[in-house]
């Protein structure tokens, strides 16, 4: 039977030297003259979301998977093909060599819905997505009323996947409801959240998953126009979304009349404004209608005054992908995973200290201990866990003893952080939570777009007041005025950006009070991180600048390889 | 439709906003940002209120951009609000230590001062970054400043802080400022705003410079009888037409 090698060149495995593994296997296979199909996989998954073992290699059909493949072990696979497998390649459990990617710890606990397809086909192939069922969704839409459509979405309990968590099914519902045309449909593709890489690993890895679902929200609202907004830097994902256009409009699945049904819908690929408040949805359609890109002031929602105040649908990435599935299996099927009140699953960006980082779907209503113990396979350098973050910048830092939690969106809101975009960093016992939540309120400070007041000064004197507290001239009645100010900043600001961006600060006094303490009365910061006034700082860099900086290398590593990806068509 | 504001009944009208119903019903919400000639833009928040549900909670609106719907139930100057309106006039007071005009007069009120204690940085910054010139000048059509930058470094300017081709001198900015940020030196012969200096037209009748040449240049499209209006500052103007009209 003819073998299939499936090389990773996603951006963890491309650091690991994926390209180099790709053309060596090239290379023998040519000397050795096999009849092996060899296939580039580019995803922006990290390598299967497995990236901190890359690269990586899996053979077909037999799903062996090697990992920290070396140039110099291509041939030692190659001639193996047919024989035993090189166990000292394998991944190393505890009871011995898995052989199966699915079975180790780090995948066997997930539930891959929205990652579906993300490395299992060519993303650049319509036919790959074609032949796992791809489009057969629009099709059956296309059979429905768009009230059934509509339905099936409310009775799946998807809720928005970016960040806010709004009934997706309900949203719909109120834009088909005006009878006001043309409608538009934006997918939010901006992804501001540093470290976050989800979405871009969506429009990578499997762009007509995303189209299709876009698709069948135009077809659900009455929507005649859509827009994908994408982040700036994600040049291979705003090519990777236009070829997936120009290819679903030769297939007839776009443009007039989809598959002859004589309904018409044109999409646009829209540049993303760079800012992070641009995936704020009113300064996202500000940003498409040419202004800046600043929050509205105004009550009414996008879907009764959106797009040049018309009808409009704007959904996350992660929200668009789940809706093919959900029109495939029926919402009740959909509806089996999770806890009460949301839905399916959510796809994590699990960075900072543990050992298996990278991209992570898991059901909803997983407590956090699973996915950072199990998959995440605990923290690195044996030292105790601290704290994680979640939510991005403005979500909260969650102590140990809230790791039983299930991972839902209400729950995290109760206890003072959110879901976000799925941002998960994880901090050991040498990062200081003052000088953690300073660098997240100095990041929003940065990022707010300072229309209004309480986000543009207050961010600005929370931040000047963190920078006092690390520095060793904290005062007692700092942290009053720090909790009046979060307390303006929540009810008062204009858009989602000033609302949330409390909770870093919130959570960390609420939870790690004793470090404030130290660091106002005392003079001290237990973790060694704050200068505190002294001119030597003892420890390595557990702050959390670093750790974000290296999630972000995870999502900028292929920035730089652009011109090489070339290497993906080949196969 | 009536809503209840501060418990009276208040008479308002579809499609307007909160602040109006309240001004028109002889209630006062403190606006910094709001401007009766630009459209509000919700910047500043001082013109928050409680909005009171059926059930008795209430949540913070911001009632110069909130449209009235009947039954609202409003409270404007409850102990929540007026903290956060002290918070946010202490923020802005600091920000701007030298601002001047209706900022302090709030600040007066409200119990607020400057000690430099929040943001320790010294600055001589009048500016409170409430659009309102960048929204009049963009009403006049010229767009000669604007807000740029993001955030914490958000700065009112011309752009790249060159004079700007599009000024026309008017001073329209300066006149809709709340706290006197804009310069604009006038003298009988010239005026200087936004780095940039305009020769004075001297009335017909009574002498005193009244607009720079830009403006009056600027306003004949406008106008229909411009040879005769425009010769004329407004007051002299009005006697004129008023003369002229009587012949
Ligand atoms: C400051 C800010 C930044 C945001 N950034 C994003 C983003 O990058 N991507 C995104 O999908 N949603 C983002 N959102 C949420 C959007 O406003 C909006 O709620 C979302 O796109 C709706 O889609 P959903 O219902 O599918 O989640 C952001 C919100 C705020 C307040
Ligand atoms: S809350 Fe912040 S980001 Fe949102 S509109 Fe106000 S200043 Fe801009
Ligand atoms: S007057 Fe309403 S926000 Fe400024």
């Amino acid at each position: 039977m003819k073998k299939t090698i499936l090389v990773c060149c996603g951006p963890g495995c491309i650091a690991y030297g994926g390209l180099d593994v790709a053309a060596s296997f090239r290379e023998q296979i040519a000397t050795l003259k096999m009849d092996v199909k060899l296939e580039t996989v580019i995803k922006q998954t990290g390598c299967h979301g497995f990236c901190s073992r890359g690269p990586l290699v899996r053979i077909m059909p037999d799903d062996i998977t090697y990992y920290r493949v070396k140039p110099r072990d291509t041939e030692e696979i190659l001639k193996s093909l047919d024989n035993k497998p090189v166990g000292r390649l394998l991944y190393h459990g505890v009871g011995g060599n898995i052989l199966k990617q699915q079975e180790t710890p780090f995948y066997s606990a997930q539930k891959k819905l929205a990652l579906r397809n993300v490395g299992e086909i060519d993303p650049k192939n319509i036919n790959d997505y074609k032949a796992r069922g791809g489009y057969e969704a629009l099709r059956k839409a296309l059979t429905m009323e768009p009230e059934d459509i509509i339905a099936e979405i409310e009775k799946s309990g998807l809720r928005g996947r970016g960040g806010a968590g709004f009934p997706t099914g309900l949203k719909w519902r109120i834009a088909a409801e005006y009878d006001n045309f043309p409608k538009y449909v934006i997918m939010n593709g901006d992804e501001g959240d540093p470290g976050a890489f989800m979405d871009r690993a969506l429009m990578e890895g499997d762009p007509h998953g995303v189209l299709e679902g876009v698709i069948i929200c135009a077809l659900a609202v009455g929507a005649t126009k859509g827009y994908l907004y994408i982040r700036d830097e994600y040049a291979l994902s705003l090519q990777s979304m236009k070829d997936a256009l120009a290819d679903a409009e030769k297939a007839g699945f776009l443009g007039d009349s989809i598959l002859g049904s004589g309904r018409s819908l044109h999409i646009e690929v829209v540049r993303g404004g760079g800012a992070f408040v641009c995936g704020e949805s009113t300064a996202l359609i500000e940003s498409i209608e040419g202004s800046i890109g600043e929050p509205r002031a105004t009550f009414a929602y996008p879907t009764e005054q959106g797009l040049w105040n018309k009808p409009t649908i704007i959904n996350n990435v992660e929200t668009f992908i789940n809706i093919p599935l959900i029109i495939d299996e029926g919402g009740a099927k959909f509806a089996e995973t999770g806890t009460p009140t949301s839905k399916g699953t959510k796809v994590f960006s699990l960075a900072g200290k543990v050992r298996n980082s990278g991209l992570v779907e898991a059901p909803m209503g997983m407590t956090m201990r699973k996915i950072i113990f199990e998959i995440g396979g605990g923290i690195v350098g044996n030292r105790h866990f601290k704290a994680v973050q979640t939510g991005g910048p403005s979500g909260g830092a969650l102590p140990e003893s809230l790791l039983d939690l299930p991972i839902d969106f209400d729950t995290l809101v109760r206890y003072g952080s959110m879901m976000g975009s799925g941002g998960m960093i994880v901090m050991d016992d040498w990062t200081c939570m003052v000088a953690v939540a300073k660098y997240n309120i100095e990041f929003l400070a940065k990022e707010s777009c300072g229309a209004c007041v309480p986000c543009r000064e207050g961010l600005r004197a929370l931040s000047m007041i963190l920078t006092r507290i690390c520095e060793g001239k904290g005062e007692p009645v700092d942290l009053e005025i720090i909790k009046s100010i979060c307390e303006l900043l929540t009810q008062t600001s204009r858009c989602g950006l000033g609302k949330t961006a409390a909770n870093p600060v919130m959570s960390t006094l609420k939870y790690f009070p004793e470090e404030y303490e130290e660091h106002i009365k005392e003079k001290r910061c237990r973790a060694g991180v704050c200068s505190m006034g002294r001119s030597t700082v003892v420890t390595d860099s557990a702050d959390m600048a670093a750790i974000v900086a290296m999630a972000e290398a995870a999502r900028k590593v292929s920035y730089g390889v652009q011109s090489k990806d070339k290497t993906g068509a080949e196969s | 439709m009536n809503i209840v504001i501060d418990g009276k009944t208040c008479e308002a009208r579809p499609g307007e906003y909160l602040w109006d119903t309240a001004r028109r019903n002889g209630i006062d919400i403190p606006a910094l940002c709001r401007h009766d000639a630009l459209p509000g833009r919700g910047c500043c928040r001082l013109c928050i209120v409680e909005n009171e549900n059926a059930v008795g909670s209430r949540s913070v609106i911001v009632s110069c951009v909130f449209p009235v719907t009947e039954g609202l139930k409003i409270h404007t100057r409850s102990e929540k609000i007026i903290r956060f309106r002290r918070i946010l006039l202490k923020l802005l007071i600091e920000r701007a230590p030298q601002a001047e005009g209706v900022l302090l007069d709030y600040c007066r009120e409200y119990g607020v001062a400057g000690n430099g204690e929040l943001f320790n940085d010294n600055t001589n910054e009048k500016c409170i970054l409430c659009n309102r010139c960048s929204r009049a000048c963009q009403e006049l059509g010229n767009s000669a400043i604007q807000v740029t930058q993001r955030g914490i470094d958000k700065i009112v300017a011309s752009p790249f802080n060159e004079p700007s081709p599009d000024c026309i001198g008017c001073a329209a900015c300066a006149r809709v400022c709340p706290t006197g940020a804009i310069a604009c030196t006038d003298t009988r012969e010239q005026r200087t705003i936004w780095n940039k200096t305009f020769e004075m037209v001297k009335c017909a009748e009574c002498g005193k410079p009244f607009a720079t040449a830009e403006e009056l240049e600027w306003m004949k499209p406008k106008i229909l009888d411009f040879e005769s209006n425009l010769a004329y500052c407004p007051r002299c103007r009005g006697r004129h037409v008023a003369n002229s009209a009587m012949v």
